[in-house]
């Protein structure tokens, strides 16, 4: 593994000459220079279609092969077109080290199209792991080119990011997932994550809904010393999930009920227990009664709502006879 | 690697569970006794003379772990400003009428849940050797206080022994408390640190209290506290030297096996500890601002405090649920009572109900339960 040093010298890219090279004699699969994920070929589809390659690609020989430095989506797209070459310069195989064609690449991307936050993730994993740069260098050298705070929590966010498998890539650029949570997804071991995923992906969760969903996930595993797939696997879950009338909202407010209740055992039992004795009172219609906040403190409350002076008095009467009953007794002490 | 001194003929003493890497020194307490006798005892730690110390706090509050580093950086300075200050209990709340002095700010021991990782505006361990400006408060405030006795302490905002070693100021007052008649000082600790109060002459005026919890999450939870056993040694060494003692279940944390945890600790206590020695048991569910979770999970992810069944209470504190603190509190009253049966247990920071269901009484408010203190002090040591 070569080491590099960040003494990149300040070098002009000599204007080389325009080869047209054929596409098999490009190593398409290397991807030592690429910085791209679920790029958005649509408008430079277009743009190739309309008028053919503007920009010449930047290529580097290596053996009897060349490797792509910038230009990944200009071949995807001219490939997709049934281009059998391309229009590229080309560096000799020594004329730069990997770092200086990986920073030509980076440059290059930074004036012509914004990184999305995989992207960012990916350059940063790159320069860290493979071109081994001190974490320190990448922090205030790397971090203000993708106008992100120079320190060291954001660059093992997107460190953590860029360990992820593809599919949760793909969640936290399509949700636009905030580097918070991305913290927290990176918490989960990599099965947990694919677990989490099948939950989440159907309920479309929002930036404070998926810190709950998270919170209350990760909790759960620790109090019950459980795998968060185990917990996502409960028939509960698994029985909202498959309910194909619910909208996302509705979906998300059920299971989010029962996270809680797994979440909170010895409150839901409460609750149910002064739901089943609430209900034994047969309160009138209109009448509702209430247990304190989380049921700290005692005494009870009751609303309710009239419309005549006839229907006040009947509902006054029966709650008058609610003091003779064991069970509003029994409510009143809990 | 724990700093360690020879004291006299004493064994080394353990000082510090972090190492200390540095004191920043305001100038203006520089030649003050504390000051130098701490320096004394640290003579290898690099020492940088400050005039600025509200921009080296702004700039330490910039660094990584501001908390976790300020605990092994010492700033000695003078305190401006009232140094002794009511309990700020909680709202809506029965609460023991008790005072803080503020001597030291900041702990060196490290543990999960400590409320000042979200309290603290200075992140340093932080020295006051302005003595002579807080006896002066003090006697100010005992001469004109209206209650008979007052009960004083020094653990609120650290513990009242961790640094003792360096910074006798624990001794010091312990010493001036002995010659009051109407204060009582007590000594709120987690630590072993009590071989230099053992030969002071005391006159009873000074309670030492240890904070207790099972010896399982004292590994866990505790990070540079001393072991359970460590503190039942200390506590029994007091109690030999005469000291009254006193004992705090709090926080209590309710984990899975708290039943078993607790009642040991209970056993194990007794096992070396007279009853008739300790003046006061509090007891105290875990409790914390909103804020304290986000903050102690960071700085410790396997924490597991905060998996208990909580909720906000009617102070705004989370606190577990009632049901859950009730069961605890009544089944903690039973072994101590089972223990013996006079001793004064209270709760710190409860409501009225709750003290109902556990004692099956209350007192009216703060002012009566401060009167309940007053009497068991007076009965406790003769007064």
């Amino acid at each position: 593994m070569v080491i590099y040093h960040l003494k990149i010298r300040f070098r002009m890219v000599e204007m080389k000459i325009i080869h047209k090279i054929p596409f098999q004699q490009i190593a398409l699969l290397d991807e030592t220079f690429s910085i791209n994920f679920m790029p958005d070929l649509q408008s430079l589809r277009s743009s190739i279609k309309a008028v053919g390659l503007i920009q010449p690609v930047l290529l580097r020989k290596k053996g009897d092969q060349y490797q792509i430095v910038c230009g990944f989506r200009r071949i995807s797209v001219l490939k997709e077109l049934e281009i059998r070459e391309v229009e590229s310069r080309v560096l000799g195989e020594s004329e730069r080290n990997e770092l200086e064609l990986f920073s030509i690449s980076l440059h290059e991307n930074l004036t012509s199209r914004g990184f999305n936050s995989v992207e960012k993730a990916i350059t940063l994993y790159k320069l860290v792991h493979h071109f081994q740069i001190e974490p320190s260098a990448v922090i205030q050298r790397y971090l203000p080119l993708f106008s992100l705070e120079p320190n060291e929590k954001i660059l093992g966010t997107y460190l953590s990011l860029a360990e992820m498998e593809d599919e949760a890539k793909r969640y936290v650029l399509k949700e636009e997932v905030s580097r918070s949570n991305i913290r927290r997804l990176a918490t989960l071991s990599s099965d947990d994550r694919r677990s989490l995923l099948s939950l989440i992906v159907p309920l479309k969760l929002g930036e404070n809904r998926l810190r709950e969903m998270l919170t209350l996930l990760d909790e759960i595993k620790r109090r019950e010393q459980v795998i968060i797939k185990e917990v996502i696997d409960r028939p509960e879950i698994q029985a909202i999930l498959a309910q194909k009338e619910f909208t996302p909202i509705q979906r998300t407010e059920r299971v989010k009920r029962v996270l809680m209740d797994l979440r909170y055992p010895k409150m839901r039992h409460m609750e149910e227990e002064f739901e089943k004795k609430r209900k034994e009172l047969n309160l009138p219609s209109g009448v509702s009664l209430h247990h304190p906040p989380y049921f700290e403190g005692n005494g009870l409350r009751i609303e309710f709502q009239f419309e005549s002076v006839d229907e006040y008095r009947a509902i006054l009467s029966s709650l008058s006879l609610l003091a003779d009953k064991e069970e509003f007794r029994e409510m009143i002490k809990v | 690697m724990q700093h360690t001194r020879k004291s006299g003929d004493q064994d080394e003493i353990k000082m510090f569970p972090v190492q200390i890497e540095k004191i920043y020194l305001d100038e203006k307490a520089e030649k003050d006794w504390g000051t130098q006798h701490l320096l004394k005892s640290l003579p290898d730690v690099p020492v940088e003379r400050v005039e600025d110390k509200k921009n080296l706090i702004k700039q330490f509050l910039s660094i990584t772990d501001p908390i976790g580093m300020g605990k092994r950086n010492l700033l000695i300075t003078h305190f401006y400003g009232r140094r002794l200050k009511p309990c700020p209990g909680t709202s809506r709340h029965i609460c023991c009428g008790y005072y803080v002095i503020n001597a030291i700010s900041n702990c060196p021991m490290d543990c999960s849940y400590c409320v000042l990782q979200g309290y603290l505006n200075n992140p340093f361990l932080t020295l006051y050797t302005n003595w002579d400006e807080l006896l002066l408060e003090i006697e100010g405030f005992l001469s004109l206080v209206r209650t008979p006795l007052s009960r004083l302490g020094t653990g609120e905002l650290s513990d009242s022994l961790a640094m003792e070693p360096l910074f006798p100021v624990s001794g010091f007052l312990a010493s001036y408390f002995a010659e009051r008649e109407n204060g009582i000082l007590e000594l709120k600790t987690k630590s072993a640190n009590v071989d230099p109060l053992l030969p002071l002459n005391h006159r009873g005026r000074t309670v030492v209290s240890w904070s207790l919890t099972p010896e399982s999450l004292i590994g866990e939870e505790e990070s540079g506290t001393a072991s359970l056993n460590e503190r039942i040694d200390a506590a029994k060494k007091c109690q030999e030297a005469g000291y009254p003692l006193g004992i705090h279940f709090d926080p209590m944390i309710d984990y899975v096996a708290w039943e078993k945890g607790y009642e040991e600790l209970v056993d194990f206590l007794f096992s070396r500890i007279d009853p008739k020695r300790i003046i006061w048991i509090s007891m105290g569910g875990f409790r914390y601002p909103a804020k304290l979770k986000g903050i102690a999970e960071k700085r410790f992810p396997k924490t597991r405090m905060f998996l208990g069944e909580s909720f906000p209470g009617r102070d705004g504190k989370i606190r577990y649920l009632k049901a859950i603190r009730v069961e605890m509190y009544r089944k903690m009253v039973k072994w101590l009572r089972e223990a013996s049966p006079d001793l004064f247990i209270y709760l710190c920071m409860e409501s009225r109900e709750v003290w109902k269901e556990v004692f099956g009484w209350s007192p009216e408010n703060s002012q009566h339960l401060n009167q309940l203190f007053e009497e068991r002090v007076k009965k406790f040591i003769g007064r």
